[in-house]
């Protein structure tokens, strides 16, 4: 197991593109790390210059405060599972499995009891003796995932590993992975383009968005203290909410609607030159409030849309501002609301969100435990 | 607009049955979603009403007008398909715009309404950008985008969309599908919607038909579908966590019955429940066996014994989602679900705690068994 840092680290490829443009990130020892971002975003580049897979253009990539740079991936000692899964054909799901510790000189009483426990808690135990082609993709997916997970490397990197699976299989997973976390507390890196998937496993977050990091942190300072709009768009599902808005006064922020501006008292701090100005003010889907009358910060608006979930509904609702902005509230299933309903909407004060043009967020907040964001 | 209606329909490719016996009415106007896994007969079905492959028997009407003897380009339908079928050498403007220039089509379209139409759907699906681009330089979403706005842009009696946002990613999907939702209340329009994606199927539809082999496993408004699946295949199929399922056999003694499954679970269960497990149950000498089934929101968690209703078990994982976690527990060799929180909160519920979990009554089913319930 390693604590591992990236300090300054880009990946130019030929002809210019970068791929990852000056990440720094420390993932400490022991830690699950999720790196999220969308395609493109640069998070497959870092992990394979974190294999070893790929040079690393500029910056260093240490493992126990030692640089790795130019160790080959063996050297590492890290264990890999990719999105394609790079299993040897020829070869039983038994054998694939076991191919890290042969490669490794263990002994055939080691192998076989290290390849049974991990079949047994990925529940590969019934297709042991099928070769790789036999085999469905999510199958082949599990493979690989329980070939890195056999021997207990420095580093654990998984790229996508269960983006072939139906999601029934992937519930399944997540809660093997979870455990099998709990159990070895292996530092693990997982790739993900699923916000859903990285909330699920990771004890941080660290999303990437053209090629730069946007921030890090755990899934609750990542929800409630988005460092900018991209975040909080990113993470949740649906994302966050913008609406134009404009602060009048410290503690008060307004939306302009036909009818007059509708002032909303949210919680924290702006610096004092944002007092008077123009900003974007986001709000949680999930932290909006519907009351049945009109009152002090509630804002009207008419019900366009209901989409259905199962445990909750999510409503598309139009504000009467001039851009007629439309905004998702996530309200539970019980509740029943009509395409067309006029209706009220809260915002808390702490759900308020505040960004700036350069789409910053610019909201101070002291939390329960004092620590500034 | 149009109502479509399958009597009876059934479909063979040569010996193999891939519709058994299929009828349903799509309402004019109505969406319209067939769900169902890979293999189920979905776009067998949606290629009959297209009309591009002949039913074996049964029969198609749109509006009570025989469809079957009626070719694919008389019958008014639009289609969208899973593997796109982009004409690669027009641009993505040219694909969008070529059913808008149909020799049969009875208006013409002048250059400038033409450009205006789509636009204005490429547009709506976000891909004005790429108007220009040429298949091969697009990604399979933005094919797959293409695709659904040459569908959707020109007037159709129906419809028809098969898997028309299975290759956008989850972020893309999700937005998208508000749109398709959005096109289908403005226009009121008549809409078959195949996806293997339950999520897609309860957002969008108003009508949901669960398809399993080739025959109809349960169809009805999507809140019907999820609070009350007909079986335990669908209950399976819908939702996220999967419903429990649990294999126990229903036990008497004192006056009281119980499910029981394996040696460590145990709960009583209530005399309206009782008789519903009953009716389902399966007698074999003397015993009677029968599938427990529960949403993962209808268990509670406590550190307290909460009675007869109550049992318990160690935590195995803890899995967060945004705002709630979800509780896994192994129980006789599989796993049950337990959603908790909601509050904003992470739950601070620690790894093999031993809890207290109580069956909400009212949300319990019982099933014959038609499913094998394996890990994974």
């Amino acid at each position: 197991m390693s604590r591992i840092d990236c300090e300054h680290v880009w990946k130019v490829y030929a002809g210019g593109t970068v791929g990852v443009r000056d990440l720094s990130f420390t993932c400490n020892n022991g830690e699950f790390l999720a790196i999220l971002g969308p395609s493109g975003s640069g998070k497959s580049s870092t992990l394979r210059m974190l294999a070893g897979l790929e040079d690393i253009t500029q910056g260093k990539i240490l493992f126990d405060g030692r640089v790795v740079n130019d160790l080959s991936p063996a050297e590492r000692n890290v264990a890999l599972a990719f999105e394609s899964y790079a299993l040897y054909h020829r070869l039983s799901v038994y054998e694939n499995i076991a191919f890290p510790l042969r490669a490794r000189g263990f002994k055939d009483r080691d192998v076989d009891k290290a390849v049974r426990s991990i079949a047994e808690t990925l529940d590969l135990t019934s297709i042991l003796k099928k070769t790789p082609s036999e085999l469905a993709g999510g199958h082949q997916q599990r493979v690989s995932l329980a070939r890195a997970l056999v021997r207990r490397p420095n580093v654990i990197l998984l790229d996508e590993p269960l983006s072939h699976m139906d999601q029934r299989v992937r519930v399944d997973l997540r809660a093997r992975i979870r455990r099998i976390h709990e159990d070895l507390k292996n530092t693990t890196i997982y790739v993900t383009h699923d916000q859903a998937e990285a909330t699920a496993l990771c004890d941080r977050l660290l999303i990437l968005h053209g090629a730069e990091l946007q921030q890090i942190g755990t899934v609750d300072e990542v929800w409630n203290s988005p460092t900018n709009k991209f975040v909080a768009q990113f993470v949740g599902e649906p994302g966050m909410n913008f609406v134009p808005g404009k602060i009048d006064a410290p503690g008060q922020v307004s939306i302009q609607t036909q009818d007059g501006r509708v002032a909303f008292e949210f919680s924290g701090e702006v610096a004092p030159e944002y007092i008077g100005r123009e900003v974007t003010i986001g709000i949680r889907p999930q932290q909006i409030r519907l009351v049945p009358t009109e009152g002090h910060g509630t804002i009207a608006a008419m019900v366009r849309l209901l989409e259905f979930r199962g445990e909750s509904t999510i409503l598309t609702l139009e504000l009467p501002d001039a851009d007629r902005t439309r905004v998702k509230a996530v309200i539970p299933a019980g509740l029943k609301r009509h395409q067309g309903e006029k209706c009220w909407l809260e915002f808390p004060p702490t759900a308020i969100h505040l960004f700036n043009e350069e789409e910053k967020a610019i909201i101070h907040r002291r939390d329960a435990t004092g620590s500034s964001t | 607009m149009a109502e479509v209606r399958l009597e009876n329909v059934k479909k063979l490719y040569g010996q193999k049955v891939a519709i058994r016996d299929v009828s349903f009415t799509c309402k004019e106007g109505e969406f319209f979603s067939i769900l169902g896994p890979t293999g189920a007969g979905k776009s067998t079905i949606l290629k009959m009403i297209a009309g591009i492959e002949p039913v074996t028997s049964g029969m198609i009407y749109f509006n009570n007008r025989p469809m079957n003897a009626v070719p694919p380009q008389q019958r008014g339908v639009s289609m969208a398909f899973e593997t796109y079928n982009l004409y690669p050498h027009f641009t993505a403007y040219e694909n969008i715009a070529f059913p808008l220039r149909s020799p049969r089509r009875q208006e013409k379209l002048t250059p400038a309404e033409e450009r205006r139409r789509v636009t204005e759907i490429a547009e709506f699906l976000g891909i004005e950008k790429l108007l220009e681009k040429r298949p091969q330089h697009l990604s399979g979403g933005e094919k797959q985008r293409v695709s659904l706005a040459r569908a959707l842009v020109r007037e159709a009696d129906v419809y028809l969309l098969d898997e028309p946002i299975a290759h956008l990613d989850a972020k893309l999907r999700f937005s998208t599908q508000a749109l398709l939702k959005e096109f289908a209340t403005n226009y009121g329009s008549t809409i078959v919607y195949v996806t293997h994606d339950y999520r897609e199927a309860l957002a969008l539809s108003d009508t949901l038909l669960i398809l399993r082999k080739g025959l109809v496993e349960q169809c009805g408004a999507p809140e019907d579908i999820y609070y009350r699946p007909a079986t335990d295949f669908v209950g399976r199929l819908v939702g996220e966590p999967p419903m429990n399922l649990i294999d126990g056999e229903l036990v008497s003694h004192d006056g009281a019955t119980y499910f029981k499954a394996g040696n460590d679970f145990s709960v009583r269960l209530r005399d309206d429940l009782v008789a519903l497990a009953e009716k389902v149950a399966v007698r074999e000498g003397g015993r009677r066996f029968v599938r427990l089934g529960i949403r993962s929101e209808d268990i509670a968690v406590s550190r307290e014994n909460n009675g007869e209703q109550s049992f318990q078990l160690p935590i195995y994982a803890v899995v967060h989602e945004v705002e709630t976690s979800v509780l896994t527990f192994e129980l006789e060799k599989s796993f049950l679900y337990v959603r908790v929180g909601g509050d904003g909160k992470l739950s601070d519920y620690r790894l093999s705690e031993p809890v207290w979990l109580s069956f909400n009554p009212d949300r319990m089913f019982f099933y014959v068994k038609t499913v094998e319930i394996s890990k994974g």
